[in-house]
């Protein structure tokens, strides 16, 4: 039995090497190459005329969305097909344009892919003929958050549809304020030395911390800093060490980890699992996209509450983190379908302009909040939702968009984080002073730069 | 009487080689007991380290089947199909190799040999970028070629295959060749029958790596029809919201086959490294 | 053709499907690299750079790739040593022929390398979490008092990746050591034994230089592995906290796919970098192994 399974799988062995051998040391071997070609072609692209390819990352969050989508376009062309590549993180997309533009060959790439905000200027400068501009699609283009499209316009035209608004929300736990002597009242509004005294209260009160950060992303800055209306670039270079505001934004983190009311997690999984799901915070501040994370801690329903942030000078602070947008590729061949199919879903339309069912789906289905103003008028965005203690946080959400200041961007947005974030660990471990640790933060971005 | 008080003694004295062992078992298996575990339990209750078993097995089932587009099976045959291919195909180019170095051995050829050893070195990161192009060009992205190309020359496995060859009488191959034998004949007729163990061994190696392979095929196998296990447990294991029990039944699916084969191949297994570290 | 010449050319041809293969899937790229390493800018504006050492200049002043060179380097000293050691002693005792449930024992300790790499990061990651079972026990044992944050402090989070390696490669390596012992003839043993030595004895004097072409062949796999060491540093730690631990691979990865970046002729030429230190320390292992000849 055993010599016969063998020789079967040497025999399998003989039979596919020589067709390896063949295709491999000779690339031209017709055969095999006509067999791949169909595969390959068939894969990203559809040659169907109603069909469009999409590549997407989030099985509980984006997908949903682009799901919402199709279906409320088969409306109106009950023939349209959305097919759904997924992705396992946003990196992905980031790596498939990448590879293919190095290529030579777009022709690997999707109609559209959902890229993440941060990077897209980037790749625009560095990949201009991977993108098709999209500026004369039917979209309520006002309608839409001017913070949010300034990721994806550049020289005024528009490439990306927006999907979610990375509006940062601040949750509290009321029922632990409480305790701590506090109610929602007392942390609205306040200043971040404020915050601090009730974050130390709280901490001793509850054991507790009143605010957690992702070590992988430290997005604390950029958000306490667009609070505040500032960047950490000015006029496309580093803007640290001599940026009074990001100063003392650095110095009030430092003090709220050294006190104990802000909790550094070492990731990404640590922030969700440990710091939210296993229950160490009474306060979350990120993107609106953490509500469903915070959402799984079902027996801390009705205990939260949303509110602006805190700000340096105690006036309401709004910022965004994160986000995504739908672009099209240089190598969707259906262009007008395409945009067709994007300014009819995410086209921030009001319901008077042929507004439908994608953003109220997409909420249902995905937690996704768009950014369209319109859509907040919906019955499903005014509802009360009762983990929040039957507060309408998405149209309050909605709201907070459309405050949130538009700040320099750039093509190191991500490496001025992580550069912040090395720095912060190196004062509170490392004995560096805040001097220090920024100026370092600072020569270490210039770097990256090549400046 | 005496023997078997003999031999009770000696396992007396072994008795802290059992514990030492045990220790290192328990703790080289306690992990995929974990997984196991955290594969019957609700998505909350992994996240906050339970280690006891839950209930939820089923439901965490019926969500992993519809994860991706449904597209676990299919990942699943995928994997299998590219890691059986990539295995058969490593185990004939490399076998023929080794096979030519040692028997055939002379001074240019012990050159080449060490010049591909030199491969072994090159940096993954390195190749990517061209590598794709390359299959990319050859229209082979999204298919069992762009998977098994990068993989099926490997000097690691050329040289376990030289190793072995020297247990290979070259009285046997002159005595073929006498007979009237063709150069190839001999290797099929003679050497393949009698190297059976180190196939299994190669066989397991190169399975584990196709099965277990990320990186690579995340790049060029972009397509969810095309995916395979890694990839699949990729998607569903990043987001916003991870749910963990699903995450990790979809491991213990991905982590079952290479186990399998190695219970199956074992004794071979053993074998076939024996001669290649003679 | 004659007897002997067809036996050249069937000699060759053996060879041939994997030569080519290794020329065109790992001598090209290399190649390629070594070409893009002296190019700079990004996407469309790639051209050489002035001067053309520019990108390894850069490295000299690249503090980020300095520790992350020294990081790997400590998981080479530390890990290596310690996994190659323990593996051996390992199959030194599970080569006893008096030892019952063989089988049972070596089939554990190989299963964490047949686990998948994704699989074996979460259950880390969830263990060493900071209200993982890690801290719980050692609470509860009375070890420490509060919870620690294993992963976001540099000591334990280096710790943990060793860890995590020995874990996964002490059984795959035991296997070949294993392998090595059955080509020892069991009267060396008996001979030493009636010579008096000590199990200690049988194993640095009898084993270790009886196993060293396997040792060897293990050290050049593992010192490989290490070196270009990068699923560890991606997914159990993020490369934090404040690059702590990240791995040359890993750094060097994100300079061409991570946070955007794109910077493939740098990229190149640190690969091309790590590609000269392995070959280097190989060749010095093939060097020390070889000495009895």
């Amino acid at each position: 039995m055993k010599r016969k399974l063998l020789s079967l799988m040497l025999v399998g062995t003989m039979a596919a090497s020589m067709v390896a051998c063949g295709s491999s040391a000779d690339t031209t071997d017709n055969a095999s190459k006509d067999a791949a070609d169909g595969a390959a072609t068939e894969a990203v692209q559809s040659d169907d005329e109603n069909t469009l390819t999409v590549y997407a990352w989030d099985e509980n969050f984006n997908i949903p969305a682009l799901k919402a989508a199709e279906k409320d376009y088969q409306d109106v062309n009950p023939d349209f097909k959305l097919e759904i590549i997924t992705q396992s993180q946003s990196s992905d997309v980031e790596q498939a344009v990448t590879l293919a533009a190095e290529a030579g060959d777009y022709s690997t790439l999707p109609d559209i892919v959902l890229f993440q905000d941060h990077y897209f200027q980037q790749y625009v400068t560095n990949y201009p003929d991977a993108w098709q501009d999209a500026s004369d699609a039917d979209c309520d283009w006002n309608g839409l958050g001017a913070e949010k499209l300034s990721y994806s316009t550049i020289d005024g035209k528009h490439y990306g549809f927006p999907v979610d608004a990375g509006t940062a929300i601040f949750a509290y736990r009321t029922d632990l304020l409480e305790q701590a002597g506090y109610t929602i009242d007392d942390v609205t509004g306040i200043t971040w030395d404020e915050f601090d005294k009730i974050g130390k209260d709280v901490q001793a009160k509850t054991g507790k911390y009143l605010l957690c950060m992702d070590g992988s992303g430290n997005d604390l800055f950029y958000m306490m800093l667009q609070e505040e209306g500032v960047s950490q670039f000015k006029d496309g270079k580093p803007y640290i060490k001599d940026n009074e505001t990001l100063v003392k934004v650095f110095e009030v983190v430092a003090q709220l980890a050294k006190d104990n009311v802000l909790y550094l997690a070492n990731d990404w999984s640590d922030y969700t699992d440990q710091a939210i799901q296993g229950d160490m915070v009474a306060g979350v501040f990120n993107g609106n996209w953490i509500i469903p994370t915070m959402k799984q801690v079902s027996e801390n329903s009705g205990k939260w509450e949303i509110v602006p942030a805190p700000t340096l000078t105690g006036k309401p602070g709004y910022a965004s983190n994160g986000g995504s947008s739908l672009y099209i590729t240089a190598n969707c061949k259906k262009a007008d379908l395409a945009k067709d199919f994007l300014a009819y879903t995410f086209g921030g339309r009001s319901a008077d302009d042929g507004q439908s069912t994608t953003y109220d789906e997409a909420l249902l289905n995905g937690g996704v909040i768009g950014t369209c103003a319109a859509a907040a008028e919906s019955d499903v965005y005014q509802q009360g939702v009762d983990f929040f203690n039957g507060q309408p946080i998405y149209a309050d959400i909605v709201e907070y968009t459309q405050n949130v200041a538009t700040v320099e961007q750039s093509d190191y947005h991500y490496q001025a984080r992580t550069h912040l974030g090395t720095a912060l660990q190196n004062v509170l471990d490392n004995g560096y002073t805040t001097e220090q640790a920024l100026e370092e933060a600072e020569s270490n971005l210039k770097f990256d730069m090549g400046l | 009487m005496t023997k078997k008080k003999n031999r009770s003694m000696i396992q007396r004295r072994l008795i802290p080689t059992y514990i030492f062992l045990i220790i290192c078992s328990f703790i080289s298996v306690f992990p995929l007991y974990w997984m196991i575990a955290a594969a019957t339990n609700a998505s909350i209750n992994v996240a906050r380290g339970s280690i006891g078993f839950g209930n939820q097995l089923f439901i965490n089932f019926e969500h992993l089947k519809t994860a991706v587009q449904g597209t676990l099976w299919s990942s699943m045959g995928n994997s299998f199909l590219y890691s059986i291919v990539q295995t058969v195909v490593t185990l004939f180019v490399c076998s023929i190799a080794g096979y030519g170095f040692e028997l055939y051995h002379d001074k240019g050829k012990d050159k080449l040999f060490g010049i591909l050893l030199l491969a072994m070195m090159v940096p993954a990161v390195a190749t990517m970028v061209p590598l794709y192009g390359l299959v990319s060009k050859a229209k082979l992205l999204n298919t069992v070629w762009a998977f098994i190309l990068p993989g099926i020359s490997t000097p690691f496995m050329i040289m376990m295959f030289r190793q072995n060859s020297r247990n290979f009488p070259p009285d046997i191959m002159e005595a073929a060749r006498i007979d009237g034998l063709a150069e190839w004949k001999i290797f099929f007729k003679m050497y393949v029958p009698i190297q059976k163990s180190i196939y299994a061994a190669a066989a397991v190696i190169t399975f584990m790596n196709a099965w277990n392979a990320y990186m690579w095929p995340k790049v060029v196998m972009s397509d969810n029809r095309a995916q395979t296990m890694p990839m699949f447990i990729a998607n569903i294991s990043s987001g916003y919201t991870v749910d963990y029990g699903m995450t990790m039944l979809g491991v213990l699916f991905c982590s079952l086959p290479t186990m399998i084969v190695f219970f199956v191949l074992q004794k071979q297994f053993a074998e076939g490294i024996t001669g290649s570290v003679k | 053709m004659t007897l002997a010449k067809k036996q050249l050319a069937a000699g060759w041809l053996f060879l041939t499907p994997a030569t080519i293969l290794i020329f065109i899937m790992s001598f090209y790229p290399i190649v390629q690299a070594f070409i893009t390493s002296f190019k700079s800018g990004k996407g469309v504006n790639i051209k050489f750079a002035d001067p053309l050492t520019y990108n390894y200049q850069r490295m000299l002043q690249d503090v980020i790739f300095k520790t992350s060179m020294k990081n790997t380097f400590l998981y080479l000293i530390v890990e290596v040593p310690v996994m190659l050691i323990l593996a051996i002693l390992l199959a030194q005792l599970l080569n006893n022929k008096d030892l019952k449930f063989k089988g049972i024992f070596r089939t554990c300790i190989f299963l964490p390398c047949a686990t998948s790499l994704v699989s074996y990061s979460l259950i880390f990651k969830s263990m060493f979490a900071t209200q993982g079972l890690i801290n719980t026990v050692l609470q509860n044992i009375g070890i420490t008092h509060e919870n620690i944050n294993f992963l976001g402090t540099a000591s334990t989070a280096r710790a943990i990746i060793i860890i995590a390696l020995i874990w996964r490669w002490t059984g795959y390596n035991m296997v070949f050591y294993l392998a090595g012992l059955q080509n020892i003839e069991y009267s060396v043993y008996e001979a030493a034994k009636i010579d008096g030595a000590n199990g200690w004895k049988t194993f640095w004097y009898i084993t270790v230089p009886l196993l060293k072409p396997t040792i060897v062949m293990t050290a050049i796999m593992s010192i490989n592995g290490t070196l270009q060491l990068f699923d560890e540093s991606v997914n159990l730690t993020s490369g934090g906290p404040a690059n702590s631990t990240i791995t040359m691979s890993h750094y060097i990865y994100n300079q061409a796919f991570g946070q955007g970046v794109g910077n493939l002729g740098y990229t190149s030429a640190m690969s091309f970098i790590v590609f000269i230190m392995v070959a280097i320390l190989a060749f010095i292992n093939l060097k020390v192994g070889d000495t009895r000849d």
